[in-house]
């Protein structure tokens, strides 16, 4: 036993993450071929618009679907129909927690290749300066009650005002990346176009255009560019307190080197000059665990699921991953 | 009529005739006073002797490069083919000649270094020295010893760590450090080299964190005083050496753990030593302490467990990555009294204390280190709310007021022991 966790702790975390993302893209994208199914409450980007092909759909769609009905339908069948949903889709949630985004989420995959790929490139990645990193913080969450709201509206004259367009009956599928890219990697690139049929539809789709320029080129430039704007972050972080899978830290353990933040792909901080929470799965967190693979410290940063440690950082696991646990030779001669 | 040829002393010799009884007095009690010593610490012995008593140089015809303390970047330094050396001193008779030099007050340490460029008197003599603008004293040093004929470059470093500023700051330092040393050796640093380096020194670290897993034993194979001696080698030893040293005293020490060898008694309090560092050949303090019957199990010093605590950790193996990683080692994780807060330093001891079953920590203040001097009262509160007992001592580097030292620390030693019976 101790034996196993020494090797699971003394593990290359990127590769193994590496492959399981792997995994996880064939399944969530084209687990459809296979019969595959993991049902329409998902908390990932697993995309509706990626027809049968898919092995799962993403929570989002069905949320915003399921918001626009009239007022009163909620009181009845609909009421429960949506709580049974939300409930399904926080069950899934507590399951991996936020690893969802960092082992899972298709998008997220798909950003780690271009940064793979810029890495080869020997291109330097890009940081925001920390009063920028704050102001662009609850930008998930003005996008989540948006996404929230616009449907309702649609369906409702709230505080008496018109109703919208039904043309936004999906309004963050529309400018979200992934409507594009996902059914892309099945060959549908019909996504890829601009509606001119209404104002709305043009509107829409034209951002959804941007957006996805955007993602392609902001993560090429920044480390999960597109993450520090996700709506489902916000909505997975509401109900992430409970979850299964955790992120602890001990922080009399901690140095403040700040390894951990400089591995972060999300530049929390918090990672790194938090010494007094525990539970360290912060808004932007992925749960990729870098930092736990980049923390020299014994035991100050784990992985936990239902209360037992699964991954921790060791100083042995940290020499391993850096590769100075032998003896390296200067290329020079002396 | 015969004729006994004499011959005028001159300065320099008479420098290093003191220096070699400073130093052989020292290296004497290491190996004669305590009980089961350690076959392989002769490498250590023997290479201090030979370096501060017979003179002799370890970096014929390398260039050498000078650091004033512990925040230039060894890794860049052995990227661009240069030997590291590091020049603070701990030599009574240095500190002499750096009296007559810097005031009356300042710390001895700086003193001595200073001296020992005045007296322009090396044994590997340093083509370039980088200065980080540490503590006030050693950031005045660096433009002291520029007068005297020395090539001295000044390395920007913040007093905070915390900030984002201070961080940029550092990084564009070291940077700028890379830059003139690559045109001073006149070599381009590349991604392969100074990943080799990176490397290279993490593996040495990796042997002294393999060392000191050895040190939490409850009988305790290795003195603190041999620990210090293997760190202090580090400031100017062959890198391939020191590290062949240390995995052959690995396979002594995992021996000696198994045979159970003690190098104390059973009963002796483990310390945890912190405070201005120990360097060769003043370790008046911590002889005193281990002579006292206590052990140093651990210690938070930059001439000790500072230098080899902090990993360059890299995300991406480009050079923009090593050398922003490199950067943040030498000032995130950093202790060092002369950043603003010191709670870092604070959880490092107890951490400390409760990894290596520490019974009390012994705090050594140099006279005249005024930032060690003014934190002293946060740690000891800390401390306390801990229920860590504490000693602090204010030293120097005179061979004076031993009787005075020894009597206060022996009295806290059997304190602990006391307090060790009550609570049995």
């Amino acid at each position: 036993m101790s034996n196993l966790k020494r090797k699971i702790n003394n593990m290359n975390l990127v590769r193994f993450r590496f492959w399981f993302q792997i995994v996880a893209f064939l399944l969530i994208v084209y687990g459809g071929y296979i019969g595959f199914d993991l049902g329409n409450k998902l908390p990932t980007f697993a995309c509706v618009y990626n027809g049968d092909f898919t092995g799962g759909k993403c929570y989002l769609g069905m949320l915003q679907h399921d918001l626009k009905h009239p007022w009163e339908t909620f009181l009845g069948f609909a009421g429960y129909a949506f709580l049974i949903s939300l409930g399904i889709f926080i069950g899934w949630l507590w399951l991996l927690n936020k690893a969802w985004c960092g082992y899972v989420c298709p998008l997220g995959t798909m950003q780690d290749w271009i940064t793979a790929f810029r890495t080869k490139l020997k291109i330097r990645f890009s940081q925001y300066d920390w009063s920028s990193r704050a102001k662009i913080k609850p930008i998930k969450w003005i996008l989540l009650i948006l996404l929230l709201i616009i449907p309702v509206m649609i369906a409702n004259s709230v505080f008496g005002l018109p109703k919208l367009p039904n043309g936004l009956s999906m309004p963050f599928c529309d400018i979200c990346p992934g409507r594009m890219l996902i059914p892309a990697f099945t060959g549908d690139f019909g996504q890829f176009y601009i509606d001119f049929s209404s104002k709305t539809d043009l509107v829409m789709t034209t951002l959804g255009m941007i957006i996805v320029g955007l993602f392609l080129i902001g993560s090429f430039i920044k480390k999960r560019f597109f993450c520090y704007f996700c709506p489902m972050a916000a909505l997975q972080y509401t109900f992430s307190k409970p979850a299964l899978l955790k992120l602890y830290k001990d922080g009399s353990k901690c140095t403040k080197c700040g390894d951990c933040y400089r591995a972060c792909d999300m530049d929390i901080l918090e990672i790194a000059d938090d010494v007094t929470s525990k539970n360290l799965v912060t808004e932007d967190c992925t749960l990729c665990l870098k930092c736990v693979a980049a923390c020299p410290e014994e035991g100050c940063l784990e992985a936990n699921f239902a209360g037992k440690t699964i991954f921790e950082s060791t100083k042995e696991g940290f020499i391993i991953r850096m590769a100075m646990d032998k003896k390296g030779e200067l290329n020079e001669q002396h | 009529m015969s004729s006994i040829e004499r011959t005028i002393e001159t300065p320099k010799d008479k420098q290093n005739r003191h220096k070699a009884m400073e130093a052989i007095k020292v290296i004497n009690s290491i190996k004669d006073d305590f009980k089961s010593p350690i076959q392989s610490m002769n490498y250590f012995y023997d290479l201090f002797e030979k370096v501060y008593c017979k003179n002799e140089p370890l970096h014929s015809g390398k260039t050498k490069i000078g650091t004033m303390c512990i925040q230039i970047p060894s890794e860049i330094i052995y990227a661009l083919d240069g030997v590291p050396i590091r020049l603070c001193n701990g030599f009574y008779t240095d500190d002499e000649i750096g009296s007559d030099l810097l005031p009356q007050k300042a710390c001895p340490l700086v003193k001595a270094t200073v001296g020992h460029f005045a007296s322009n008197n090396f044994i590997d003599k340093p083509d370039i020295v980088f200065s980080p603008t540490t503590c006030d004293q050693k950031t005045k040093a660096g433009t002291i010893i520029r007068n005297y004929g020395f090539k001295v470059i000044d390395v920007d470093f913040p007093r905070t760590k915390e900030s984002e500023g201070s961080r940029e700051y550092w990084r564009k330092s070291i940077k700028q450090f890379a830059v003139e040393l690559s045109k001073f050796k006149n070599k381009k640093l590349t991604k392969s080299n100074l990943e080799a380096s990176i490397k290279k020194i993490g593996y040495a670290q990796s042997l002294y964190h393999k060392l000191s897993e050895y040190r939490k034993e409850e009988i305790l194979p290795i003195l603190g005083l041999d620990m210090f001696l293997i760190t202090n080698a580090f400031f100017f030893d062959k890198i391939d050496s020191w590290t062949e040293a240390m995995e052959i005293l690995l396979k002594e020490m995992k021996i000696r753990v198994d045979k159970k060898t003690n190098v104390a008694g059973k009963r002796s309090p483990r310390i945890v030593f912190t405070g201005s560092p120990p360097i060769f050949p003043n370790y008046k303090i911590p002889l005193i302490i281990e002579q006292s019957d206590a052990l140093i199990v651990a210690d938070e010093t930059c001439s000790s467990n500072r230098m080899f605590n902090d990993m360059v950790a890299v995300d991406e193996w480009n050079l923009y990555d090593m050398i922003d990683s490199i950067s943040d080692k030498y000032l995130k994780a950093c202790t060092c009294p002369i950043f603003t807060t010191n709670d870092d330093r604070i959880r490092r001891i107890i951490d400390l204390v409760k990894n290596y079953k520490a019974d009390a920590v012994i705090y050594q203040a140099f006279a005249g280190c005024t930032v060690y001097e003014m934190e002293q009262r946060s740690v000891l509160e800390a401390m306390e709310k801990a229920g860590i007992p504490i000693l602090y001592i204010e030293s120097d580097y005179s061979p004076s007021q031993q009787g005075q030292l020894s009597t206060r620390i022996e009295a806290f030693v059997e304190s602990i022991k006391n307090r060790r019976r009550r609570k049995k």
